[in-house]
């Protein structure tokens, strides 16, 4: 895959949001079943999943109909888990789904805890590693046995792709090329950044239970103080600040994930598509639709009311959002070098070969890597050339 | 004209059985066929370019050289065996202590059922966070305030599958239990009566009467949780997505995941009618038991 993809899909970012015929990443917006209404309006229905902050969306939707009175926007809400909001879409639109673009990732942590130990941020997984170990040592022997150094998402299923690929890409490696349709996970810089995750990561700074975790218990751990660091969508920063959900409001810090020694950082792009399903009768009102929630005006409204990444660059120098989350100021980087997941119509079938291998890998000390990794790149490979028979 | 009496009975007879039928036919036999049409075809729902050509036993070769499917299906077979064992013996124990005469005793029946009342996908998701790693009910039972001790039942392969199975056999005993209950019923007392006067021990009693009675009902008991057990899904879904590294992953999971996750609708299909045709077998081989071991006599 291209290095460059990532930041070309920022930089475009009002343009991203166009047709794309059975490209099957993980939608989180979605137009489908349009029809015409009979009084008079065009109808689109809007499929999305559960928001974290519903208020922020009925205002958008109440400045849509301002603006737009001839279309009425119906909302269907779907599961909030990814891969069961992605079974969703399948089962509603035959997978004749499309979608488009960006969020992020990152990694938070203790601040509170780094500054106790005169730590500095970690720029390496090394160092997060060895700054873990240390404070969590320390911390049993303090106060709390059950302490941990990370939490983050290894279930099998489709969060355990995105962690995994930003341990492989900022080592240096992919998961598929591309151009040639081959599978990078066999390569040396894959199997190592997978052999660092088993040997360094799973049951040693992460407890065994991150095996079983998704996106909410692995929250959960970190914001009742268990943890040390903690990798998530950005959504986490505000739980973790709010007083009444966690218990270390106020003690975090944020900034992009690490990396390994002499490569680059790596974020995961996903979740924050929207796209116009292939049997819309109205795609013109949808794509409307579309624009204005991507428009600078509609992400500020998400930005503030919501606290989620705005999609548009400018507005990560807006006063008004940086007065409310700073953060989003670092966050920037994080959304530079923000990377997409492998882009085929057979991605769920490449990500189930993926959520496969993983899930074998890091949970079986003893397995043999190698062989592992060569299994799943021929599974993928062959589902790649199912795609190019057809044309 | 006139029809005869029998006629027209038979006539008012078919007329009722109408509904009934044209109910199995459409949301039975229609699904079965269809599934075996698709799965003789190559269907991928993310490449439309593809159409739908005819690809005879394709998938069925594929199927059977495919790890993974062998892989969910040996689990399946474990699940199947462990459960059902599980299942009819705590059904029998089930069923014998609220056939007995006690005070509260249609509390107890009440109670026993609650299990089997509650819906799979809750039940799964109460489960789930009894096996959770930090703050689990089989963690605190075990290890008390001792968190450190606290293990990830779901995050190992073996534990994570005996936790799946432990889930149905709480579930479904009772189920079972009813079952049994039933052919308990209708063991006539003298028998056991006559039993005592010849000096019949409770074991004696146990195993000379109540089990040869109970026979059939434990088979039938038997053949709905085999089945039943064949086509399990939503504890898998729940509790842990076929997970650690598939060490749950079972049949029917994994066509859900082939049809509805990777859009392989023909490939998917034909996971269903090997799970259809395994189902199939079972029942045969049950009924063709109960039918010529048990009613003849």
């Amino acid at each position: 895959m291209i290095k460059g993809t990532g930041k070309q899909t920022i930089r475009t970012s009002g343009k991203l949001f166009k047709l794309f015929l059975g490209l099957s990443l993980i939608a989180s917006l979605f137009f489908g079943c349009t029809q015409d209404a009979d009084n008079g309006k065009t109808r689109i229905h809007f499929v999305t999943w559960k928001a974290n902050v519903p208020e922020a969306w009925d205002e958008i939707f109440r400045l849509f109909k301002e603006e737009h009175p001839g279309i009425e926007v119906i909302t269907e809400t779907g599961p909030h888990s990814s891969t069961a909001f992605h079974d969703l879409l399948t089962q509603k639109l035959k997978n004749r789904s499309t979608d488009v673009d960006v969020f992020l990732m990152d990694v938070i942590w203790r601040k509170d805890l780094l500054d106790r130990y005169r730590l500095p941020p970690p720029r390496t997984w090394d160092q997060m590693v060895v700054q873990a170990e240390l404070i969590t040592e320390e911390e049993k022997r303090l106060h709390n046995a059950d302490f941990h150094g990370f939490s983050g998402q290894f279930k099998q299923y489709e969060g355990l792709v995105c962690n995994m690929m930003e341990y492989i890409l900022s080592n240096g490696g992919h998961i598929l090329n591309a151009d040639t349709g081959k599978s990078g996970l066999a390569e040396k810089e894959a199997i190592d950044a997978v052999r660092f995750v088993r040997d360094n990561v799973i049951a040693k700074i992460a407890p065994r239970g991150v095996l079983t975790y998704q996106e909410p218990e692995s929250l959960d751990l970190f914001v009742q103080g268990k943890a040390v660091f903690h990798r998530n969508w950005p959504y986490a920063w505000g739980v973790s600040n709010n007083p009444e959900r966690s218990r270390i409001a106020g003690k975090v810090g944020i900034a992009k994930l690490p990396l390994f020694e002499g490569n680059q950082s790596y974020s995961t792009l996903g979740g924050w598509h929207a796209g116009i399903s292939s049997y819309s009768k109205n795609k013109d009102a949808a794509w409307t639709f579309i624009q204005f929630l991507t428009s600078e005006k509609i992400q500020k409204v998400i930005a503030l009311k919501a606290g989620k990444a705005p999609t548009r660059t400018s507005l990560y120098n807006d006063a008004d959002i940086l007065k409310s989350y700073p953060h989003f100021k670092d966050m920037k980087d994080v959304f530079l070098t923000a990377y997409p997941r492998p882009r085929t119509a057979l991605y769920p079938a490449v990500s189930n070969v993926l959520q496969r291998y993983f899930s074998r890998a890091i949970s079986s000390p003893d397995l043999n890597l190698e062989e592992e990794a060569n299994k799943a790149s021929r599974e993928i490979e062959q589902i790649l050339s199912l795609e190019k028979q057809a044309g | 004209m006139q029809l005869s009496l029998q006629a027209r009975e038979r006539l008012f007879g078919y007329t009722l059985l109408t509904p009934c039928l044209l109910f199995v036919i459409i949301f039975a036999f229609y699904p079965i066929l269809y599934s075996f049409y698709l799965s003789l075809h190559k269907i991928i729902l993310s490449l439309p370019q593809l159409g739908q050509p005819f690809s005879g036993l394709d998938n069925y070769s594929a199927l059977f050289q495919d790890r993974i499917a062998l892989h969910s299906l040996r689990n399946t077979l474990i699940f199947v065996f462990f459960t059902t064992v599980f299942e009819i013996l705590l059904g029998l124990v089930i069923a014998l202590i609220i056939n007995r005469q006690f005070r509260g005793r249609g509390l107890v029946r009440a109670a026993v059922l609650i299990p089997w009342a509650v819906p799979t996908v809750v039940a799964s998701q109460m489960w789930r966070f009894i096996f959770n790693d930090k703050y689990g009910l089989a963690n605190f039972l075990l290890f008390g305030s001792d968190t450190s001790a606290y293990s990830a039942w779901l995050a190992n392969p073996v534990t994570a599958f005996a936790a799946i199975m432990i889930a149905d056999v709480w579930k479904t005993s009772s189920f079972a239990g009813l079952l049994i209950l039933a052919g308990l019923q209708v063991i006539p007392e003298d028998l056991y009566e006559a039993a005592q006067i010849d000096g019949a021990s409770r074991w004696q009693q146990f195993r000379r009467i109540t089990l040869p009675l109970v026979k059939p009902a434990i088979l039938i008991a038997l053949l709905f949780r085999t089945m039943d057990a064949f086509r399990v899904f939503d504890l898998v879904f729940v509790m842990t997505q076929g997970g650690p590294a598939d060490a749950t992953n079972v049949l029917q999971f994994y066509g859900y995941k082939k049809i509805f996750a990777e859009g392989l609708m023909g490939y998917g299909s034909t996971i269903s009618v090997l799970v259809f045709f395994i189902s199939l077998l079972i029942s045969i081989i049950y009924i063709r038991v109960i039918g010529t071991g048990l009613f003849k006599e």
